[in-house]
């Protein structure tokens, strides 16, 4: 995996910034963890649902890697982006956590709705429209799933995507464009509607 | 760096915004919340806690090595005195295998 391009300004600064806020928080202050909780609790809840898809499961398995991330934060290479590394473990907490989770399985999405079904009622058409999103994403494959979510929704490069997954670029790009074709349909159909 | 891969680099606004939005699980200060609580109870392990504790079960170990050394080296060092025969236990005890020696005179004689 090629190294990543030296990050912008900005994104010096705010790894600086988390950097120190790490080693604030490893020095005991909890205000500190606090800000980097608030700053990444989107993103770690949005990557754990996901996986999981419920909700419940996908907050439990967000908490367990921020408080795990909190007893391993001396293991955090400062000279690196924190996102990532936090990202990482969130990725893994959760996908353990659907390991040991056999049953409630997402069904299938149904062929009756990727294929434009009944329109819903208007005043219930965006709720109706994410559950399509969801039940589309659960369709693909894990991977597949937290690449394309790291990188549209949460603005993750491939580098980045690729060391939080733990898999070469090349395959991080193939895995958002797979995801994003599939995605892509069910987004024209509704609109077509 | 060339990419080898026709893939849009860009992230899709569109398609973003729609995952956002399904994906968002809501009331983040409560999530928020309950982390923090959490995280009351857990310790952070700084270099100086994991180093004292191993210093800890090192100094238990080398206490415990050293009171075993001690112990064989003095049992050893004591051994040979304690079971060493004076020259008067030599002299009073009776032979280790006078049976032996009386049949071999036995049969030399014997044969005499």
């Amino acid at each position: 995996m090629a190294d990543p391009q030296p990050p912008p300004q900005a994104a010096r600064i705010a790894q600086q910034d988390e950097a120190d806020l790490v080693a604030r928080a490893v020095s005991g202050e909890r205000e500190a963890f606090g800000v980097l909780v608030e700053r990444y609790a989107g993103v770690a809840r949005r990557v754990a649902r996901a996986v999981l898809g419920n909700p419940e499961d996908a907050d439990d398995a967000a908490q367990d890697a921020m408080l795990s991330a909190l007893v391993k934060l001396q293991q955090y290479d400062p000279r690196r982006p924190f996102g990532p590394w936090l990202l990482r473990i969130v990725a893994n907490a959760a996908t353990d956590r659907r390991r040991r989770r056999s049953v409630r399985r997402v069904e299938p999405l149904d062929v009756g709705l990727t294929a434009g079904g009944p329109r819903p009622d208007t005043t219930a058409e965006r709720r109706a429209l994410n559950e399509r999103l969801r039940e589309a994403l659960a369709e693909l494959p894990e991977r597949r799933r937290m690449a394309v979510v790291l990188f549209d929704v949460e603005g993750y490069t491939h580098g980045e995507i690729a060391a939080v997954l733990g898999i070469p670029e090349g395959t991080v790009r193939s895995e958002v464009f797979h995801a994003r074709r599939r995605l892509r349909v069910l987004l024209a159909d509704w609109k077509e509607e | 760096m060339k990419d080898p891969l026709p893939f849009d680099h860009r992230p899709d606004a569109v398609l973003g915004k729609a995952l956002r939005e399904a994906l968002d699980p809501g009331d983040a200060p409560a999530f928020i919340a309950r982390v923090l609580a959490r995280a009351e109870h857990v310790r952070v392990a700084s270099w100086d806690a994991v180093l004292a504790r191993w210093a800890r079960a090192g100094v238990a170990a080398a206490l415990f090595i050293a009171l075993a050394g001690g112990y064989f080296v003095g049992r050893a060092a004591a051994s040979p005195a304690a079971i060493r025969p004076t020259v008067s236990d030599v002299l009073i005890a009776p032979p280790a295998h006078p049976g032996e020696v009386e049949v071999v005179l036995a049969s030399v004689i014997g044969n005499n």
